[in-house]
């Protein structure tokens, strides 16, 4: 298995600022994007286990419809490490038409994270409703590309929903960028409205234990502090414009 | 004489009335003020982008003075950036929101120079509990105008190395 040196972050502080996550407009659309890793102190020569927490989500300020989402990017820096050597992966096809339960029965040793989404629902002629989401994200791969393989269940109305990131690397700021499309078959009435995902895993692979996630705070002796541009979120909507939000956070180097 | 009194007094209250009513013929609508804004902040935010390359590698690798001088230009370009847009009419309706916004971007200024101070002075924690400040102002800044849509004058971290 590959360890690949990843863009993790960076994250603490600025609590007041990201008490309800930072965000941009264009138009009548709001994105936002809150996140933070724990525990905020790392070490400054080697990367350490920590956990990611991620909240991102899109509004309307006139309460319209929501823009329907055709593709999701999340971008986070490089200066962590996402290890899966020795870690199961899962596949679409094991998770596609099962429950929670099932997804865990058959996918629990590839699990990475969890969390919540929200969508919304619009039927022609019905006032618009929400959904909510349980998520499990797995370990996964996608035509042999490392990937996080997102499960979704509502249980009003029932739905599941398996939806691929598939990881990528590229120079810059956001050096690992996670890309979702979503796909047509999901039909025109549910839109993205806002997820939160937790990232975290511990495991144990010849002897060893590892982390899913891993960061450190490479700084020199005299500086104890560090900020890093943490993550960014890039919602494209289906009729091409894109909205996008980046946030900074803070590492404090042990 | 008798004459050029009610004259003078005349030309006095068109005069006035003109200026009286001037501004408010003046004062842009939000799409033309923010139109307008973008246009300024665009190279100015291009050029705080240049200045500041590399200054987070500069703190990271103990290249304070390096760093002061990329946040002395900073300073520079966004305090004569704050100059220029808070000298633009503003719409009526929206003046309270923008002194609430031209004030944090005032902060956002101060602390720069202060950032600025500290790194010259060897001080790269104190610099960096202030970077945190100014980020975190300049988020606050965001939120006061985020129904204005700005691209280029709002505060992006990013652009700062």
């Amino acid at each position: 298995m590959r360890r690949l040196l990843l863009a993790l972050v960076v994250l603490a502080g600025l609590t007041a600022a990201t008490a309800s996550g930072e965000r941009a407009q264009r138009g009548n659309l709001i994105v936002t994007l809150d996140g933070g890793f724990a525990p905020q102190a790392l070490p400054r020569d080697r990367p350490a286990p920590v956990s990611v927490q991620l909240k991102a989500g899109l509004r309307t300020t006139d309460s319209t419809t929501l823009p329907r989402v055709t593709r999701v990017e999340l971008g986070i820096p490089g200066q962590g490490a996402i290890t899966t050597r020795g870690l199961p992966t899962c596949t679409a096809r094991r998770l596609r038409n099962t429950t929670t339960a099932g997804a865990l029965e058959a996918c629990r040793a590839a699990l990475i994270g969890s969390g919540k989404m929200v969508a919304q629902v619009k039927i022609p002629s019905q006032p618009a409703f929400p959904v909510h989401a349980r998520l499990l994200a797995f370990n996964g791969k996608v035509h042999g590309q490392r990937a996080v393989i997102v499960h979704g269940l509502a249980l009003r109305p029932p739905t599941v929903v398996v939806l691929p990131f598939l990881i990528h690397l590229r120079p810059g700021k956001f050096g690992t960028v996670l890309t979702a499309h979503l796909p047509p078959n999901l039909g025109p009435w549910p839109r993205f409205a806002r997820f939160e995902m937790d990232f975290h895993r511990r495991y144990v692979y010849r002897g060893r234990e590892r982390s899913y996630i891993s960061a450190s705070c490479p700084l020199p002796p005299r500086v104890p502090l560090g900020i890093f541009s943490f993550a960014k979120a890039t919602f494209t909507l289906a009729d091409g414009r894109r909205i996008s939000k980046g946030i900074a956070r803070s590492c404090h180097a042990r | 004489m008798s004459r050029t009194i009610p004259i003078t007094l005349m030309l006095a209250v068109a005069l006035a009335i003109a200026a009286a009513t001037a501004p408010a013929a003046e004062a842009p609508t939000r799409d033309e003020y923010v139109a307008g804004l973008e246009k300024i902040c665009k190279p100015d935010a291009e050029a705080t982008q240049r200045a500041m390359k590399g200054a987070r590698g500069d703190i990271r690798a103990e290249r304070f003075d390096a760093a002061a001088k990329k946040f002395a230009r900073a300073t520079a370009i966004f305090g004569a950036n704050v100059r220029e847009i808070s000298a633009e009419p503003r719409p009526a309706a929206d003046a309270e929101r923008l002194s609430k916004w031209f004030t944090y971007l005032k902060r956002q200024e101060s602390y720069l120079g202060q950032i600025t101070a500290q790194l010259r002075q060897d001080h790269p924690t104190k610099a960096l509990r202030l970077i945190q400040r100014f980020i975190h102002t300049g988020n606050q800044a965001n939120n006061v105008v985020l129904a204005f849509g700005f691209h280029w004058c709002s505060f992006e971290f990013s652009r700062y190395g």
